[in-house]
């Protein structure tokens, strides 16, 4: 029998007049790597907001690893890591310093023989004793990806991780996904980038204005000989005549 | 060019609004100006105690007061942008893409912060005070006179934090050079002339004889310190390869005596790394206090011995509470949320990281009562300091959460704010002007202070956080 890790029925977040997010039920396999694709201003950073109690719904229910993310969001988020829309590392904290800090929250005992791994694999050089503020903007991005996985989680949410990174960090993060959810562990990947969703993902729900527009996997897209892209467009082209 | 000025007004305006509505926000100027006229009915009561020259140097002092607040918030020479933008995407971060100088950027948010806050804070008490002149008995000329000098007196008080400000981003020491001036020519100036340096302060010396030529000179003060300023004004120069030794750790293990150390330890790096230790402290109390005492010093003839010194006690309690706004200005929770960090976690943090700063009013009293020659009354001084300081910070925390200098602007927030500590501090004046030692027992207020941080505690856990 499969294991839900995200069991969601009808969320859904309003603001004022605006419904952001309307009704969305989904269940997410553990082992999965779960894609949350939309265009902008469908509802994905909502989604992941809610999933991990940062905001509440205004109707629905979700459990995330077990949890009720209403009763207790700080309990999901001590069991997940989250990459959230925008890199927000304490401005006047070093690199170093901040994910001491994520160590000492999360409790973390090795923190610095796990800090020391992620500065190496993200390839920090001597920018991990820079003050955060000081950071680019990639290298900001490559810290709040060392501080969602620092701690290992069963289940990692993440908000367009790959968007500030080169090329070659891209690819290096996907292996590292990929190899991730071959251990068992779980990804929701929220994205606009559909060649990575493509890439990387096993299954997907596409989003537009707060709804489910579809739910499949990458593997029957691939036996009808379709490109996730070419899906995508067509759905929204669809959705537009209608 | 102008565009951007404007752009600046109203992307301040919806900063206020969007958290209270419009409407609401619109009455924060309504209710100063309620205030300040009803307050003027007051005024025959008080000139009983006081005479009104006196009485006008109080008012002075306090638009005074207003304009270091105003100023010390946001005017910190060259950390600005990071201090009170960071990264968000307002116009002074954002206008740095477009073709203009970053000196033209801070001098435009300068003059909106201006005007802004005259309009908010200003225009309205002189309004009241105007408009209840003719009900007091007082000639419609003294209210215009003292909307002038009392307008003089803000824009003095904040260009002049704002040139210490910039001086201070530009040299350490110059800064330092200066205030040795100041402090030796207010003692000179005491010296020969036998006077309170505070009458001397050019809007009251306006006031008290008006010209056109002490018109002129004041406001040639204030256009200088502003020219000044502007010039000194440094970009932001940050050398972004700058390396730094971790202190979180070592920080945190010294404050482990703390619910949670290493956001405690965050707070004080905060502080220390962008200048804040000193620059707020210097700019937003020490410089201010000093102010303050020379102005109610002036009261020392209508006042039992120890009054002054207990007086500024109070006063220096309050203003010690606002060093949780300096907590809470560098992060919203929006830092803390991919973290199992709760709303009350980060607001007990913050409450750790202000008692260590409490060290900074306690010492500051405790000079205060050696100085003054009162080492008698040093114990009560400094209980009342404290035990204000706590107190109004639990109110603070009940009412604003983690965003106090923008809740602040709620008029629910303001009025509830004013009447929970008014009568606070008017019973402990009563209480200490009879009895200096009774104010001991002012540490009763802690017992109110817990139960209105434990009611936000609630009250902002159950809310969801604007920085989500």
């Amino acid at each position: 029998m499969s294991e839900h890790v995200i069991a969601a029925t009808g969320l859904t977040k309003k603001y004022g007049d605006l419904v952001a997010v309307n009704g969305v039920s989904l269940s997410v396999e553990k082992g999965a790597l779960y894609g949350l694709l939309g265009p902008n201003g469908s509802g994905k950073s909502t989604m992941i907001k809610m999933l991990t109690g940062q905001i509440r719904p205004t109707a629905g229910t979700a459990t995330v690893l077990g949890v009720d993310v209403q009763q207790d969001p700080v309990g999901v988020r001590e069991r997940v890591g989250i990459i959230p829309e925008q890199e927000t590392p304490p401005s006047f904290l070093t690199a170093h310093e901040y994910l001491q800090l994520v160590g000492a929250i999360r409790k973390i005992p090795d923190i610095e023989e796990r800090a020391a791994w992620w500065f190496d694999f993200m390839d920090f050089g001597d920018k991990k004793d820079v003050l955060c503020k000081d950071l680019s903007r990639g290298t900001r991005q490559k810290l709040m990806f060392a501080q969602a996985f620092v701690h290992q989680p069963a289940l990692a949410l993440i908000d367009e991780p790959l968007i500030n990174f080169d090329p070659i960090m891209q690819h290096q993060v996907k292996d590292y996904l990929a190899e991730y959810t071959k251990k068992g562990n779980t990804i929701f990947l929220s994205t606009h980038i559909l060649e990575v969703a493509e890439e990387i993902c096993s299954d997907f729900v596409i989003l537009h204005k707060g709804n489910i527009l579809h739910t499949g996997t990458v593997a029957s897209l691939d036996a009808e000989h379709r490109h996730l892209d070419d899906f995508f467009l067509e759905l929204m082209q669809r959705t537009r005549n209608v | 060019m102008f565009e951007l000025f404007i752009a600046m007004i109203k992307e301040e305006w919806r900063i206020h609004s969007t958290m209270f509505g419009s409407i609401s926000f619109a009455l924060f100027p309504i209710l100063i100006f309620w205030i300040a006229f009803m307050g003027s009915f007051l005024l025959p009561l008080m000139r009983q105690a006081l005479p009104s020259g006196e009485l006008s140097i109080v008012l002075h002092a306090n638009y005074l007061m207003l304009g270091f607040m105003v100023g010390a918030f946001g005017l910190l020479g060259s950390e600005v942008m990071n201090r009170r933008f960071g990264q968000a995407s307002l116009l002074a971060y954002a206008a740095r893409s477009l073709p203009l100088s970053e000196r033209f950027i801070f001098a435009n948010f300068v003059i909106k912060d201006t005007l802004y806050y005259f309009v908010l804070w200003v225009l309205p008490l002189a309004l009241g005070f105007l408009l209840a002149s003719p009900f007091i008995g007082v000639p419609i000329t003294l209210p215009l006179l003292l909307s002038l000098t009392l307008t003089l007196a803000f824009l003095s008080g904040l260009c002049l934090v704002f040139f210490l400000s910039s001086l201070y981003s530009r040299s350490k020491p110059a800064l330092a050079a200066v205030l040795v001036f100041l402090a030796l020519a207010a003692g000179a100036i005491a010296l020969v002339t036998h006077e309170n340096p505070a009458q001397l302060f050019p809007p009251v010396m306006l006031f008290n004889a008006f010209s056109w030529a002490n018109l002129l000179q004041c406001c040639a003060t204030i256009v200088i310190l502003f020219t000044v300023s502007i010039w000194l004004f440094t970009p932001e120069t940050a050398d972004s390869t700058k390396h730094y030794h971790d202190m979180l750790m070592p920080l945190a293990k010294k404050l482990s005596f703390f619910p949670t150390p290493p956001l405690t330890a965050k707070d004080i790096i905060d502080m220390y790394r962008s200048g804040g230790m000193v620059g707020q402290t210097l700019f937003s109390f020490v410089i201010p206090l000093v102010v303050i005492w020379f102005f109610l010093s002036l009261l020392n003839g209508y006042l039992p011995t120890y009054g002054v010194l207990l007086e500024f006690a109070l006063v220096t309690g309050v203003i010690a509470s606002t060093m949780y706004t300096w907590l809470t200005m560098f992060d919203t929770f929006g830092a803390y949320a991919c973290l199992p960090v709760s709303v009350r976690t980060v607001i007990k943090s913050k409450i750790a990281s202000f008692t260590v700063l409490q060290i900074i009013p306690a010492v500051f009293v405790a000079l205060a009562a050696l100085l003054s020659g009162q080492a008698l009354y040093l114990l009560p001084a400094v209980v009342l300091t404290l035990s204000v300081s706590f107190y109004s910070l639990g109110v603070t925390v009940w009412l604003t959460g983690l965003s106090p200098s923008v809740m602040v602007y709620s008029v629910k927030v303001m009025v509830t704010y004013l009447v929970l500590v008014g009568v606070v501090l008017l019973a402990l004046s009563a209480v200490a002007f009879s009895s200096p030692f009774a104010a001991l027992g002012a540490v009763v207020l802690f017992i109110p202070a817990i139960f209105f941080a434990r009611l936000g505690f609630a009250k902002w856990e159950a809310r969801e956080q604007p920085g989500f």
